[in-house]
C-alpha cells in the first residue's frame, strides 16, 4: 500500500506543478488557455460567437464542420487573431501578448514553407525567430525533428517533401520552443499510418509531461484512438465541451442505440422490455439484440444487474451511438 | 466493351517489377484481383501510386507482365485509361470552367461524343447533389464539393473500374460520411469496382471487401478484409465506468490477464497492485480494459465482479484484430522476416 | 404499364471514340479560356489597327479620285498624288505581294503580345492549377494534348496574321475585279504559306517556352527575351559591328519573315534608318534551316517535359 501512496503523492505533485508555473494574481493556478467570452468577427462576418472555456492538460479534440470556426478558434488561441470582443489568455496572460506566445506551439492546416529551404533550416529558423541562439537552436531543431521523425529526411529541400513529410515539419516547427500549449490544426492529414502510429505515440508522451494539446482533424475515428476529450463548435459557437460519455449522456431526448449479443437473445429481450429505462427492443439476426434506451447511467446499471438476476452469458455489448461522430451528429441536430 | 463483371478477374498481375535507376518502386508483385470494392494501402512510398500508374497505361513495368480487364497493361496504353475513371487526390481542375462543362470536358475526353458528354455530365452531377451548384465556376466549389465534382468527371463515361486516391481528404464528418456512402452504393448497387487508395484504415474497413498491403514495394497482404483478420475467441475489451482499481485485482484473482488499460485513451499504469488514474479529468472518462480471459470463461462472471466493486460495465466486445491492427502487424512481421533474411546471408 | 424512374445512378450505353478526336475539346476549352479575358480582346482590338490602315489604305488608292478632290489647283493635284503615291511606295498599300508580307511583318508585336498571353493561360495555367493531370488521366497521350493546345494558338495566330490578310485580298479583288484573283492567285497561297510557318513555329516555340517557365510573368519575360532581345542583338551585331548577315538568324521573328517573303516570292527588304544603308539579309533556306531546328528542339523538349509520370503523386 505503501507504494500506491507514494505513487499518488508523486503525482499529486506532478500535476499541480504543471498548472502552477504562472499563477494568476489570486494565487489559484491560470488555465494553460482560457476563453472569455470571445467573439471574433471578420467585417460582417461572424467566425466565433461569445465562447467561453478552459482547456485542461492532456488531448482535446476540436471538431466540427468546416467554416463552424475552429481555425478562428485556433488562431485566437494562438494570437494571430485579436478577439473582437473577450478575452484570450494563455497561463494567465493575452494570447495576443509576447510571453503568451512564447508557452503556444502551433501547426498550421496549409502549407507554410520557403520552398527552397532544407526542413532542417526552416525548424533552425524557426527556433532562431523564436529567440534562442544559433547553437541552441540547431540543438533544439535537432532534437525536435527527431521527435517527428525526420531527423533522416531533414536535409532534403521541402519542395520534394510529401504531404505526411510536410506535416511533420510543420509539427517539428511547433514543437522546437518546447511549448506548454499545443495547438495543432489537422496535424494528421496526409500521413500514412505507420508514421501516424508514432506521432500518436509522441502525442501520448507530450500529454503524459502535463502538456495541453488542442488537436483538430475531421478524422474522428482516428481522434478516438487519441483521446475521449472533445470540443465541439458549429456556427461559431462552443456546443460541448466534455468527455464522448458525458456529451453523450447529457442528451436526454436521443436515446441510446445499444447492441446486445447473447446466449438467449429472447428471454434478454423480455427481461430488457420490463426495465423503465428501455423504449424498445428489435430482435436481429445472428442473435443480436438491438435496444433503444433512456438515461444511459441508470439503464447500464439496471442492465448488469439484469444480467447477474436472468443468469445470461453476454458477448456483445456495444453502444453504436457513443461515438465521436455520432456526438457530432446529435449536437448538431440539437442544436438547430 | 462487353465485360463479364463475374467470370473475369478485374486485375492480374505477375511478377510486376518496376525500377526508377537504382530504386526499385515495385518488385515482384503478383496480383490476382476479382471485381469488387479493394482497398489499397501501404505507408508513403511504398508503391502504391507507380503500382496505380502501370494499371493506368502511365508506365510501363520494367519486369513482368499484366492484364486488365483482359487488356495487357504493357501494350493498353489508351485502352486502358478508357476503362478506368480516375479521381486524383490532388485537385486536378481546369479553373475557369463551370462545373457542368468540366464533367463534360472530362466525358468528351474519355472519348464520348460531345452531345452525350453534356447530357451525361448534368445526370452525374445531379446524382452526386451537385445539381444546384452545375453552373458555377470551380473555383467557387467547397472543398466538400471539389471532391463530388472530382467523383463526378470520373463516372461520367460510366467506366467499370474507379481509381480513387484520397477520396475523403478535406472533407468534414458529414461529407466524408457522405462520400464512403456513395462509394458503397456505387460498389455494391451498381456493380462498379474500384481501388481505394488511402491512408485513412478506416474508410477501408467500412467500404471495400478485399485489401491490398504494399509494403517497400511489394505485397505482403492481400485478401478478404474478414479472413484477414484473426479472431481472438479470448480477448475481450471492456468499457468500465467507475474506478478500475479492486476490478483489476478481482480479475486477476480470477485467472484473467488484464493486458491494457486506459482511461480516456491515457494508459493506467499496471505495474504490482497500483491502481493509479487520473485525478480530475478521469472522472468523466470510461477506463478500458483489454483482457485474456481463461478457458470456459463466463462473461457473466465479468458483471458479477463489476458488481461487486460498484462499477458499471458499459460495453463488452471480443477483441478481434480490426484492420489498423492487421496493417501493423503485417507490417511487423514483414520486416522481422527480412531482418531474419539478412541475417541468414 | 406503371413506372417509376428514380434519380438514381442511371448506367451509360454508347461507344467510345478514339483517342484521334481527343485535342478538339481540349482547343476548345482552351479558346474558351482566352476569349474570356478582357486583355486578348485589347490586344487583339490593337492588332486590328493596322489591318485597318491597311484596309483603309487600300481603299484610298483604288478610290481616291484626284481630280474631283482637289479641283484644278495644279498643287492640290500634286500634293494628292504625291500622298497616293508615298502610300502605295513606302507602305505598299497597292494590293502587291508586299502588302501582304509587309502586313504579316506589321502584326509581329501584336502576336508576340497575344502569344504571351495566351501560352500562360493554356499552359502556364494547366501546370498550376494541376489540369495536366486531368487530361492526362484521360485516354489520351500527351500528343494529343499538345495538338489540342497547339491548334488553339494556331488559331490565334492566324486570327491576327491569315485572316485579315486573306480579308484584304478579298477588299482588294473587289477592287480590282476578277482578274486581280485570277493574276495573283499565287498570293493565295504565298499567304496561307506564311501563316503555315507562323503558326508552327510560334505554336511550338510558345508551348515550349510556357511549359518550362510555367508562370505568365517569367513567361513574357522570356519570350520577350526570344523575339525581342534576340531582334536587337541580331541588329546590333549585324548592322552595327558589321558581322556577317548569318548572325541575323538569332532573330526568329526575322527568320520567319525571310520564309513568308519566300512564300509570297519578294525580296526580303528591311526598313532602314536612313535610306542609303543596305541591310544585309541570310538566305531564305538559311532561315528554314534554322526554324526547323528550333521546332525540333521544341517537340523534344516537350516529349521530355510533359510526362505523364507527373499524374500520380
Amino acid at each position: 500500500m505503501d507504494a500506491v501512496a507514494s505513487e499518488r503523492a508523486a503525482l499529486a505533485e506532478r500535476l499541480p506543478e504543471a498548472l502552477t508555473r504562472s499563477a494568476s494574481p489570486d494565487g489559484s493556478p491560470a488555465p494553460i488557455l482560457q476563453f472569455d467570452r470571445v467573439s471574433k468577427w471578420y467585417g460582417p462576418v461572424i467566425g466565433l460567437n461569445e465562447v467561453s472555456f478552459h482547456l485542461e492538460p492532456g488531448i482535446t479534440g476540436l471538431v466540427g464542420p468546416n467554416g463552424a470556426g475552429k481555425s478562428t478558434l485556433m488562431k485566437l488561441a494562438t494570437g494571430q487573431l485579436r478577439p473582437s470582443l473577450g478575452v484570450v489568455t494563455v497561463l494567465g496572460k493575452s494570447a495576443w501578448s509576447a510571453e503568451a506566445k512564447w508557452h503556444v506551439g502551433y501547426c498550421p492546416e496549409s502549407d507554410v514553407f520557403y520552398e527552397e529551404m532544407s526542413g532542417r533550416d526552416f525548424v533552425r529558423a524557426i527556433a532562431r525567430l523564436s529567440g534562442f541562439g544559433a547553437q541552441e537552436a540547431a540543438q533544439r531543431a535537432e532534437r525536435a525533428l527527431e521527435l517527428v521523425g525526420m531527423s533522416d529526411q531533414a536535409h532534403r529541400c521541402v519542395r520534394g517533401y510529401s504531404k505526411g513529410m510536410r506535416q511533420r515539419i510543420k509539427l517539428a516547427q511547433a514543437l522546437v520552443h518546447d511549448p506548454e500549449l499545443l495547438i495543432l490544426d489537422e496535424p494528421m492529414n496526409g500521413i500514412d499510418p505507420v508514421v501516424r502510429r508514432d506521432l500518436h505515440r509522441l502525442f501520448f508522451d507530450l500529454a503524459e509531461q502535463g502538456k495541453s494539446l488542442l488537436i483538430s482533424s475531421h478524422q474522428l475515428e482516428e481522434l478516438e484512438r487519441l483521446t475521449d476529450r472533445v470540443m465541439v463548435v458549429a456556427r461559431g459557437r462552443l456546443l460541448a465541451q466534455g468527455t464522448v460519455t458525458e456529451i453523450r449522456d447529457m442528451f436526454e431526448n436521443q436515446p441510446l442505440t445499444v447492441r446486445i449479443g447473447c446466449d438467449r437473445p429472447r428471454e434478454l429481450a423480455g427481461a430488457l422490455l420490463r426495465l423503465p429505462e428501455v423504449l424498445g427492443v428489435e430482435l436481429g439476426a445472428g442473435g443480436m439484440v438491438t435496444v433503444r434506451a433512456r438515461q444511459p447511467q441508470r439503464f447500464y446499471r439496471a442492465f448488469g444487474q439484469l444480467v447477474l438476476e436472468e443468469n445470461l452469458d453476454v458477448t456483445h455489448l456495444e453502444t453504436t451511438d457513443c461515438s465521436t461522430q455520432a456526438i457530432l451528429e446529435y449536437v448538431l441536430q440539437e442544436s438547430l | 466493351m462487353s465485360y463479364n463483371g463475374l467470370r473475369m478477374a478485374l486485375i492480374e498481375l505477375e511478377q510486376i517489377g518496376r525500377r526508377f535507376g537504382n530504386h526499385v518502386a515495385l518488385r515482384d508483385v503478383t496480383l490476382r484481383l476479382e471485381p469488387g470494392r479493394i482497398g489499397l494501402l501501404g505507408p508513403n512510398g511504398a508503391g502504391k501510386s507507380t503500382l496505380l500508374k502501370i494499371l493506368m497505361g502511365l508506365l510501363k513495368p520494367s519486369e513482368g507482365q499484366g492484364r486488365l480487364m483482359d487488356v495487357d497493361i504493357r501494350t493498353g496504353g489508351i485502352r486502358l485509361r478508357r476503362l478506368i475513371g480516375y479521381m486524383s487526390e490532388a485537385d486536378a481542375l481546369v479553373p475557369g470552367l463551370r462545373g457542368a462543362e468540366y464533367v463534360a470536358l472530362a466525358g468528351q475526353l474519355y472519348g464520348m461524343p460531345r452531345g452525350e458528354a453534356h447530357r451525361r455530365a448534368h445526370e452525374v452531377l445531379t446524382y452526386l447533389g451537385l445539381e444546384e451548384a452545375r453552373y458555377r465556376r470551380l473555383e467557387e466549389y467547397s472543398t466538400g464539393m471539389k471532391q463530388r465534382l472530382k467523383l463526378a468527371q470520373a463516372l461520367v463515361h460510366d467506366p467499370p473500374l474507379l481509381f480513387l486516391d484520397e477520396p475523403t481528404s478535406g472533407l468534414d464528418p458529414a461529407g466524408r460520411d457522405a462520400m464512403l456512402r456513395l462509394l458503397l452504393t456505387l460498389g455494391r448497387d451498381h456493380g462498379k469496382s474500384f481501388i481505394l487508395s488511402t491512408h485513412l484504415l478506416n474508410d477501408v474497413e467500412r467500404v471495400c471487401e478485399t485489401v491490398v498491403i504494399l509494403y517497400r514495394g511489394r505485397v505482403i497482404e492481400q485478401g478478404r478484409t474478414e479472413e484477414l483478420r484473426t479472431s481472438r475467441y479470448d480477448r475481450y475489451r471492456l468499457q468500465i465506468e467507475g474506478r478500475l482499481g479492486g476490478l483489476i485485482d478481482d480479475l486477476r484473482a480470477e485467472g484473467v490477464q488484464v493486458l491494457t488499460a486506459t482511461r480516456g485513451r491515457r494508459a493506467v499504469p499496471l505495474g504490482a497492485e497500483v491502481d493509479v488514474e487520473l485525478g480530475d479529468n478521469g472522472r468523466a472518462s470510461l477506463a478500458e480494459l483489454v483482457v485474456l480471459v481463461p478457458q470456459d470463461w463466463r462473461t457473466r462472471l465479468f458483471f458479477t465482479l463489476a458488481d461487486n466493486r460498484g462499477v458499471v460495465i458499459r460495453g463488452l466486445q471480443r477483441d478481434d484484430e480490426d484492420l489498423e491492427q492487421i496493417f501493423h502487424r503485417k507490417i511487423q512481421e514483414t520486416g522481422t522476416r527480412e531482418a531474419a533474411g539478412h541475417g541468414t546471408h | 404499364m406503371g413506372r417509376i424512374n428514380l434519380l438514381g445512378y442511371r448506367p451509360w450505353q454508347g461507344t467510345l471514340h478514339g483517342a484521334w478526336m481527343t485535342p478538339w475539346p481540349v482547343s476548345r476549352v482552351a479558346l474558351g479560356m482566352v476569349f474570356r479575358r478582357k486583355l486578348f480582346w485589347l490586344l487583339y482590338a490593337l492588332g486590328l489597327f493596322h489591318f485597318l490602315v491597311y484596309f483603309g489604305g487600300i481603299y484610298l488608292f483604288y478610290q481616291i479620285d484626284i481630280p474631283s478632290l482637289a479641283g484644278s489647283n495644279p498643287q492640290v493635284i500634286r500634293f494628292w498624288t504625291d500622298t497616293v503615291r508615298a502610300i502605295q511606295e513606302q507602305l505598299y498599300m497597292a494590293g502587291t505581294k508586299e502588302t501582304y508580307r509587309n502586313f504579316i511583318w506589321l502584326q509581329g508585336y501584336v502576336v508576340m503580345a497575344v502569344l504571351a498571353l495566351a501560352g500562360a493561360i493554356l499552359i502556364g495555367n494547366d501546370y498550376q492549377y494541376g489540369s495536366l493531370p486531368f487530361y492526362l488521366s484521360k485516354p489520351l497521350n500527351r500528343w494529343h494534348y499538345l495538338a489540342g493546345k497547339f491548334l488553339a494558338v494556331a488559331l490565334f495566330v492566324n486570327m491576327l496574321t491569315t485572316l485579315p490578310a486573306l480579308i484584304l485580298f478579298a477588299e482588294c479583288s473587289l477592287m480590282e475585279g476578277w482578274n486581280y484573283i485570277e493574276n495573283r492567285a499565287e498570293l493565295l497561297v504565298g499567304i496561307l504559306g506564311y501563316g503555315a510557318v507562323l503558326s508552327v513555329c510560334l505554336g511550338l516555340l510558345v508551348l515550349a517556352v510556357a511549359s518550362w517557365v510555367r508562370k505568365t510573368v517569367p513567361l513574357i519575360m522570356v519570350w520577350v527575351g526570344i523575339l525581342f532581345f534576340g531582334r536587337a542583338v541580331a541588329d546590333s551585331l549585324v548592322d552595327g559591328l558589321g558581322l556577317d548577315a548569318r548572325w541575323r538568324l538569332v532573330d526568329m521573328w526575322n527568320n520567319m519573315y525571310l520564309l513568308g517573303s519566300w512564300c509570297l516570292d519578294v525580296a526580303p527588304q528591311l526598313e532602314a534608318g536612313r535610306r542609303f544603308i543596305t541591310r544585309p539579309q541570310p538566305e531564305a533556306w538559311e532561315a528554314a534551316v534554322v526554324v526547323a531546328a528550333v521546332c525540333g528542339l521544341c517537340l523534344l523538349y516537350l516529349d521530355r517535359r510533359i510526362r505523364a509520370v507527373e499524374i500520380v503523386r
